[in-house]
């Protein structure tokens, strides 16, 4: 019977990831090893495709977080505004207009992100199974995502905006309108606190525990009644923590675009000192060691549903 | 055995199960009588739990499931298109190893089937007090818990936890309760107390029972059905079974040679 567990298929089926990534562990299904020999192979194999295709989707998102974050870097260092003749009272009066309209938008939309991160989380959690690959996928970014600093996101909302508005001079012509600057900043809000809604609810639910659902399921209940008449009343405190906690940070990062903003028509902005970059990318670097580590060391969900 | 093919509450044939890959059941023909205590034995990881699983199907819920062959439950095949999963679910009822009460009191505990198995609000306050004290009644709780209705049923003694996972079927009307490892979390006086209360329900539902306990399996079941490595080897009656199993595995595991 247990012969069923080393049929290479088996990892196939279970992690449904490119073949390529699995052919090395199907050269060890040879003869000629002893059986304990093979015992281990077949845990490795298990295993092996499982951590690998999790380093791979893991890698991709440092490299495209690392690139997002020198470019923000480079910005930021050429940043001199002394010589900019840009804080003429109808320019900064102009600017901060454009800017609190835009924001009493984006907030109720990052509202609604956190809704949506919501009830993502109730598809993975409740409707997609442990081993489904576009959850693992999902699980994988929302870890990253929610690891890293809300100051950061403020900082590159910082950059687009004051990028439009002509204030940097490197990139003054990144974004030449309106609407596409408003969309820019409202997808940094999103990004922001989608994640951080779809992983809190996860949780949330997953703290339910698999005896309530059982034993409701086991009474005839449907996925529904489980879900509005003993899940979704438990898991609320928790949901509802975590969408204060995802606000939270939306919150926190349209206050750093306000304050940038009186910080660059009082004194002037120039350019932001290494240091504060380097503190700010060693966050960065930790916050992905340590979403690396638990991504890896730790299954993505244990729960069966 | 003195009863005849038509009173068998569960029949399966040629039953195969596979876990991905993996195959839990292998060619599972059984028949379970009417109205009295079978009880599964095995070593671990035989597929009692799973063959256990099936006959109300809970075992879908854990996904990548494959099943092939019959299961008829009821004289219905319960794979048919037109067996709704609420009635079958509320025909054939399951006690788990770990009782589990839902977390609210122990009033709605017992309520909770009936009220989702019903349109809203069609059972009046006279109703369900009278029916919380019948299935209360009938497990012996209603002394020690009639003051105690509003308590939260986590709250409880395990033993009284498991007798309440037991009463709470009991409004669906069950025809079979399904039982997996119902003691294995309770103490002696426990187990007693779950024993003594399905000898007494044994009339009006047929038991299923998965056991680990072989003494147990011995002191309340009727008939005894042992399994292997998903096989079904042997399936008599309990005496028979333990004083001259017929089978060498069956020998080795009842004088615990194994397991």
């Amino acid at each position: 019977m247990a012969a069923g567990n080393l049929q290479p298929s088996v990892t196939r089926r279970i992690c449904g990831f490119p073949k390529f990534l699995l052919t090395d562990c199907r050269l060890l299904m040879t003869n000629g090893y002893s059986s304990q020999d093979r015992r281990l192979m077949a845990i490795f194999s298990m295993a092996r495709p499982e951590l690998r295709k999790k380093i791979v989707l893991l890698s991709i998102t440092v490299i495209i977080e690392g690139v997002a974050f020198i470019f923000l870097w480079s910005v930021l260092r050429e940043t001199d505004t002394a010589n900019t003749p840009v804080s003429s009272v109808s320019h900064t009066s102009e600017v901060l207009t454009r800017l609190l309209s835009d924001l009493n938008l984006i907030l109720p939309i990052s509202l609604l992100a956190i809704l949506l991160g919501m009830a993502c989380a109730f598809y993975l959690e409740e409707w997609l199974s442990a081993t489904n690959w576009t959850r693992h996928f999902i699980e994988s970014q929302t870890a990253f995502l929610t690891g890293i600093p809300s100051l950061l996101y403020g900082l590159l909302s910082v950059v687009i905006f004051f990028s439009y508005v002509g204030v940097f001079k490197t990139t003054r012509t990144m974004l030449q309108h309106n609407t596409a600057l408003f969309y820019t900043e409202a997808l940094i809000f999103i990004l922001m606190v989608m994640p951080v809604a779809i992983k809190t609810t996860q949780e949330a639910l997953r703290s339910v525990g698999t005896p309530i659902r059982e034993s409701a399921y086991a009474l005839g209940a449907n996925r529904w009644q489980v879900l509005t008449k003993q899940v979704v009343p438990r898991a609320f405190p928790w949901m509802f923590a975590g969408g204060c906690r995802a606000m939270s940070r939306a919150l926190a990062a349209a206050a750093l675009l306000i304050g940038i903003y009186t910080w660059n028509y009082t004194t002037g902005l120039r350019g932001l000192p290494d240091r504060f970059m380097l503190f700010l990318g060693g966050a960065l670097l930790l916050s992905n060691a340590s979403s690396f580590l638990t991504e890896i060391y730790v299954p993505a969900s244990t729960q069966q549903n | 055995m003195q009863t005849t093919p038509t009173n068998y509450s569960i029949e399966t044939e040629n039953l195969n199960l596979w876990y991905g890959n993996f195959q839990a059941l292998i060619d599972v023909s059984v028949k379970i009588p009417d109205g009295q205590i079978t009880s599964l034995i095995g070593p671990s990881g035989c597929g009692k739990s799973t063959l256990l699983r099936c006959f109300n199907r809970v075992n879908e819920r854990y996904g990548n499931v494959t099943t092939t062959g019959k299961i008829e439950v009821l004289g219905k095949n319960v794979y048919d298109a037109d067996v709704s999963l609420p009635e079958l679910r509320k025909a054939v009822g399951m006690v788990f190893q770990r009782p589990n009460p839902l977390p609210i009191s122990v009033y709605e505990n017992i309520l909770f089937g009936l009220r989702i198995h019903s349109p809203m609000r069609s059972i009046t306050r006279t109703e369900a007090d009278q029916i919380v004290e019948e299935a209360l009644t009938s497990v012996f709780l209603w002394e020690d818990l009639k003051d105690k209705l509003k308590t939260r049923a986590t709250s409880l003694q395990l033993e009284q936890q498991q007798k309440l996972c037991i009463a709470r079927l009991l409004p669906l009307k069950p025809q079979i309760i399904l039982m997996d490892e119902p003691c294995s979390a309770l103490d002696a006086k426990g187990t007693l107390a779950v024993e003594e209360l399905m000898e007494i329900l044994a009339g009006r539902y047929t038991f299923l029972v998965v056991t680990h306990n072989m003494a147990q399996a011995r002191r309340v079941s009727k008939e005894c059905i042992f399994m292997f490595l998903g096989e079904l080897i042997e399936h008599r009656e309990t005496q028979a079974l333990f004083e001259t199993p017929q089978h060498s595995k069956t020998a080795d595991y009842v004088q615990m040679r194994y397991g």
